[in-house]
């Protein structure tokens, strides 16, 4: 009885995420390109000599996963600055004035959200990768393998973090192209600057996002020199929590 | 009863609101006049907490409006026509906003009921005309049933019917004892809707009046309007011939 809370926020962000098609686009799409990429490294390891090993097939299966951080970034960043672009964010402000309050609940639902659609993606490249060799020599890769099934859960949970960062670029940045080029921008200009680094690159690369994907987080076992899988992931929730902070002070002091 | 004391907004080296002090009392329609960017929707802004003002302060029932526990059961507001995503349906519009401020889902069906968009409540709100926008509006601003209401510039875009209907609606959300404080430069529709007027020009207050001491001059009340004004206007236009 003594006022608005986050449980009230909440409930207005799941209502606000669930009634506006974008959403379920981004989703859709997030796991129809991670299935596709799995079924299509699948499709082409079949007829490759030498035969791949399960390993090989569960890391590339899971390359889809470039694409849907991708889709679901730009989901987070649309939780914030689709508000700004239409004005709605004015309706949601006079609603709750608290506006950390508002941030905290964009952050709670889409990053729920935005983690279970990860898992299922990540899952569904694993899938597709697997029924797209079978009948073949290549030994299937078993959940039942700790390595494996890190591999799989961690990508989904990364995908989850990415959101969370678009979430937090689109409350500093406030406009949806703006926010969108920002985010691709720190997802891709550090992994080719790393590159410039050659060799020692590495002690730069293994903080880089996309690196930490393809070379930490979606594979069975990491490539020397970069952090554990669990550890890149951490550092990805690290970097949300920073632009959400950041999001969270700025929030106060500007008009809207 | 919204009380501003010295309201100040500037923007840059632009004064929007210059120390604007009112009272806007319950149980009548107060309306709110002034030329195109005399600080009408800035004040609005203010009083909702959206805008922060650069000194003094607005108050609704003696509370900063951030410092309500219920903002929408306490102020319902019309701001600019399209404070919605253009995507969402106004019933999930309203359902969204009302789970914010612990509203009951069946409030939602009178409200649209109320502002006759019960046919459209499924449509996504982008396809809306511009009355139609309005009156998702003003169904947010009924939406908590609250004591205080804030609209600006609710005609905007209404047919005749509609701004009948505007004009009976606040009288009578007036007569039940609540505050309405509604914007507008259209002096005819005021005289006809408001009891009482502040006029303000450049972010200042020009008067307090009625509309009564303002009809019993001896000049019509757009002249009595022009009048007041025609010192504190920013924006005039000029024949194009
Ligand atoms: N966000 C902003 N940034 C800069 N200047 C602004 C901003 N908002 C308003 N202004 C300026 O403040 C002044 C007051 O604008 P405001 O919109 O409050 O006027 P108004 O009385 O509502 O006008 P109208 O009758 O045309 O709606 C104008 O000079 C406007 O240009
Ligand atoms: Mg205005």
């Amino acid at each position: 009885m003594n006022g608005y809370g986050f449980r009230h926020a909440a409930r207005m962000e799941r209502i606000k995420l669930r009634s506006v098609r974008s959403t379920w686009w981004l989703a859709i799409a997030a796991v129809v390109s991670m299935a596709a990429a799995g079924a299509g490294v699948g499709l082409g390891y079949r007829s490759h000599t030498p035969v791949a090993t399960a390993a090989q097939i569960l890391n590339n299966s899971l390359g889809g996963a470039i694409v849907a951080q991708l889709l679901l970034g730009a989901l987070g960043v649309l939780v914030v600055t689709g508000e700004y672009g239409t004005g709605m964010i004015r309706s949601t402000f006079a609603a709750v004035p608290r506006r950390r309050i508002v941030l905290a609940a964009k952050v709670a639902v889409c990053g729920g959200a935005a983690l279970t659609v990860g898992l299922v993606a990540s899952f569904a490249g694993y899938l597709s990768g697997q029924l797209a060799i079978r009948g073949t020599a290549i030994p299937a890769a078993s959940l039942g393998d700790p390595a494996i099934l890190r591999a799989v859960v961690l990508t989904g949970v990364y995908l989850g973090a990415t959101a969370l960062i678009g979430v937090g670029i689109g409350t500093i940045v406030r406009h949806s192209g703006a926010a969108i080029g920002t985010l691709f921008g720190l997802m891709f200009v550090p992994m080719i600057a790393a590159g410039l680094f050659g060799e020692s690159g590495i002690a730069v690369g293994r903080f880089v996002p996309l690196l930490m994907l393809l070379n930490s987080i979606a594979v069975t076992s990491p490539i020397p020199g970069l952090f554990a899988g669990w550890i890149s992931v951490l550092l990805m929730c690290g970097y949300a929590a920073v632009a959400i902070l950041c999001g969270g002070v700025l929030l106060r002091y500007r008009d809207s | 009863m919204i009380e501003l004391r010295e309201l100040t907004k500037r923007y840059g080296d632009r004064v929007a609101v210059d120390g604007l002090s009112v009272r806007v009392q319950p149980g009548v329609v107060t309306g709110f006049l002034g030329p195109n960017g005399s600080g009408k929707s800035t004040t609005m802004r203010m009083i909702l907490g959206l805008d922060a003002p650069d000194h003094g302060q607005a108050l609704i029932g003696g509370v900063r409006y951030p410092d309500l526990s219920w903002p929408l059961k306490t102020v319902g507001a019309l701001l600019d026509a399209g404070a919605f995503h253009p995507g969402r349906s106004a019933r999930a519009h309203l359902a969204a906003l009302a789970a914010s401020n612990d509203i009951p889902g069946p409030r939602v069906e009178q409200v649209l009921r109320i502002v006759g968009l019960s046919d459209a409540a499924t449509r996504r709100a982008g396809t809306y005309s511009l009355g139609m926008r309005q009156r998702l509006g003003v169904a947010v601003a009924l939406l908590g049933d609250p004591g205080v209401l804030l609209l600006d510039e609710p005609v905007n875009g209404l047919d005749p019917e509609g701004i009948r209907w505007i004009r009976d609606l606040l009288r009578g959300l007036a007569a039940e004892g609540r505050t309405v404080f509604v914007s507008s430069h259209l002096i005819a529709e005021m005289a006809l809707t408001a009891d009482r007027l502040v006029v303000i020009g450049r972010g200042r207050l020009l008067v307090e009046t009625t509309v009564a001491e303002l009809a019993a001059g001896d000049d019509s009340l757009e002249d009595a309007f022009f009048r007041l004004t025609s010192q504190a206007t920013d924006y005039r236009g000029v024949g194009a011939s």
